[in-house]
């Protein structure tokens, strides 16, 4: 039997818009203990979901509680229990980041010595221990990433929100930060709400994933459900008329939808190039060019969505 | 070996959230504008002022003539404050036009209100920068004059008639200061750039004080002055220390109630610009 793990934040039927754009549509689901990925294209309403948690938004129906209150009602309770690292720029011209930091953890309510403690500890566990007495202003994009998280850890918060964390990142940059997440949600215990457009990046780090589109959950569970099921692509080109071959591959368990330049092909496990060449040439249509592709986040939402993708 | 791997200690403790959670927002604000050596050169300015009138006061003392022609009495002291009034104008551009305009171009703003503060410990974090500022040079050193007057002249301030100046002194200083601080700060806002902000703030000061000049002096039209931030505060100096100037003959009713019809559009301002959340409809 599994464990029931008490959700820290839960929310049922929020709706959320600016002015005349509806961002959240009514949506309705929780964010349990431990990592969970916010996934989703952008405008799918994922920063506007961590905003009204954080207290910034109203919502125009439905409820949200975190930590069993109402982030709208009590936002100083349940912002103290955050840590919140922002997709934009942050940093306070002038300050170092050791002193940034630290005023970071005394905003939150540390006191003034542990604050500055605290700071010094985070920041070297972020990496940034010989810089910390640098001005922010001076640092490369991937330190300013890491500022934006010791800032958000340095309270020692219950839930911590990373919005984008790997935006502007070069790929040994992405790789030590989704690292350092990871580390800070299994080997620390903290739970954390990632928010991304890639899918790589909430796969590395989450167990749990909420998908995001146009303001719809269009899926919530455990991540391996959504990437476990996930097939082997290719694009093909054929030459001529490929319908019968397309069709005795789906009657074979494959998936298919047009491409940029050709079919892009979502072939079932066991199946490989092999099986498009044969069928091809049962069928007698000519393979001209057939590369394996990766899957998009497009492709996981259309199964996430349940579309039958060839239509 | 990651480097993170040096550890990451959890903090158990959770006290209750403090009452003055505005002042470390204060706190390093003013102590990152007081870093400045520059600034700390303009702030020396106004003590030239201070000690010009510390000599009237001694010169009135040992000088009757002097006294005659510069009389040190009640009023030396609201001329004082309305000296005073040009520099926590200077002070509150160069040292805190970019309070909120920072923050805003930075992305600072999140950084405090992702965090256990109201919008309202935020505006009055940052308000009392300039307003310690632009007391500093008006209600320090106007005490302190008035503490020199008592001490050099008792004969002529240690009065039973005379002890409205005190209070005279403190109700106008924090005029003065919180009118200047509200409308240094509310520009602020309406920018990213300090640079901007600065210039919006003495543009907005001086071309209402040179309409006000055209309008009170080609056109005759004496409610003009009301146009004018520096002329309405002054004119509140003028009715609390019974001082004369013909320039702002109106009532000094009129100039408290555009001086208090401001300071609720600055607060207006203020609330409508900071925001964790920029809502574009």
């Amino acid at each position: 039997m599994g464990e029931v793990r008490t959700p820290l934040v839960e929310f049922d039927d929020l709706a959320v818009s600016y002015g005349l754009v509806q961002a959240l549509a009514g949506v309705t689901g929780a964010f349990l203990p431990g990592p969970t990925g916010l996934l989703g294209p952008n405008g799918a309403g994922k920063t506007t979901l961590l905003k009204t948690l954080l207290g910034f938004l109203t919502p125009d129906r439905g409820r949200m509680t975190a930590f069993g209150k109402d982030p709208t009602r009590e936002p100083l309770e349940v912002r103290r229990r955050l840590g919140y690292m922002p997709e934009q720029d942050c940093h306070i011209p002038g300050m170092t980041a050791s002193a940034f930091v630290a005023f970071a953890g005394e905003l939150s309510g540390l006191p003034r010595d542990e604050a500055i403690s605290r700071a010094h500890e985070v920041l070297y566990y972020v990496g940034l221990g010989e810089a910390r007495y640098r001005n922010v202003e001076t640092y490369s994009t991937g330190m300013k990433q890491r500022v934006k998280l010791a800032q958000a850890l340095v309270h020692d918060p219950d839930l911590l929100l990373l919005d984008e964390p790997t935006n502007g990142l070069d790929p040994q940059g992405r790789e030590e930060m989704l690292a350092l997440i990871r580390d800070i949600a299994t080997r620390r215990g903290m739970s954390l709400i990632l928010c991304s457009h890639l899918l790589h990046d909430v796969e590395r780090v989450c167990d749990q994933v909420i998908v995001l589109n146009q303001g719809q959950i269009a899926r919530q569970g455990e991540m391996r459900e959504l990437t476990g099921a996930r097939k082997q692509v290719f694009d093909v080109r054929f030459k001529g008329d490929a319908t019968a071959v397309l069709t005795d591959l789906k009657d074979m368990g494959a998936d298919w939808r047009e491409g940029d330049d050709g079919v892009r092909l979502f072939l079932p496990e066991g199946q490989g190039p092999e099986t498009v060449f044969r069928v091809a040439q049962q069928c007698g249509v000519q393979v001209r060019r057939l590369r394996p592709g990766a899957e998009t986040l497009e492709d996981v939402f259309l199964r996430a969505l349940g579309h039958e993708i060839q239509d | 070996m990651p480097i993170y791997d040096q550890g990451y200690r959890r903090y158990e403790a959770r006290a209750p959230l403090r009452k003055a959670r505005f002042w470390p927002i204060t706190r390093e604000a003013l102590r990152l504008v007081l870093l400045r050596r520059w600034f700390l050169v303009l702030l020396t300015f106004p003590l030239g002022v201070f000690l010009w009138y510390v000599g009237r006061i001694y010169l009135a003392t040992q000088i009757p003539e002097f006294g005659r022609i510069l009389p040190a009495d009640g009023r030396l002291f609201g001329e004082f404050l309305n000296v005073e009034i040009v520099f926590t104008i200077l002070l509150s551009i160069f040292g805190a036009s970019g309070l909120v305009a920072t923050d805003l171009r930075t992305g600072a703003i999140l950084a405090y209100l992702s965090r256990p503060l109201t919008r309202r410990d935020y505006v009055l974090g940052k308000l009392l920068v300039p307003l310690f500022l632009n007391l500093a040079v008006t209600l320090v050193p106007g005490l302190l004059l008035y503490g020199v007057g008592l001490s050099l002249a008792p004969a002529l301030f240690l009065k039973w008639e005379l002890a409205w100046i005190g209070p005279a002194i403190v109700a106008h200083a924090f005029s003065i200061s919180l009118v200047v601080s509200l409308l240094t700060l509310a520009i602020s806002s309406l920018s990213r750039s300090t640079r901007v902000a600065g210039l919006g703030l003495f543009g907005m000061i001086a071309g209402l004080e040179m309409m006000r000049l055209i309008l009170q002096f080609a056109f005759r039209q004496k409610y003009a002055m009301l146009l004018s931030v520096q002329a309405d505060l002054r004119a509140i100096g003028v009715a609390l220390f019974g001082l004369t100037d013909r320039n702002l003959a109106v009532a000094w009713g009129w100039a408290a109630l555009v001086l208090a019809l401001l300071s609720l559009a600055c607060l207006a301002v203020l609330r409508s610009r900071v925001r964790a959340v920029e809502i574009v409809t």
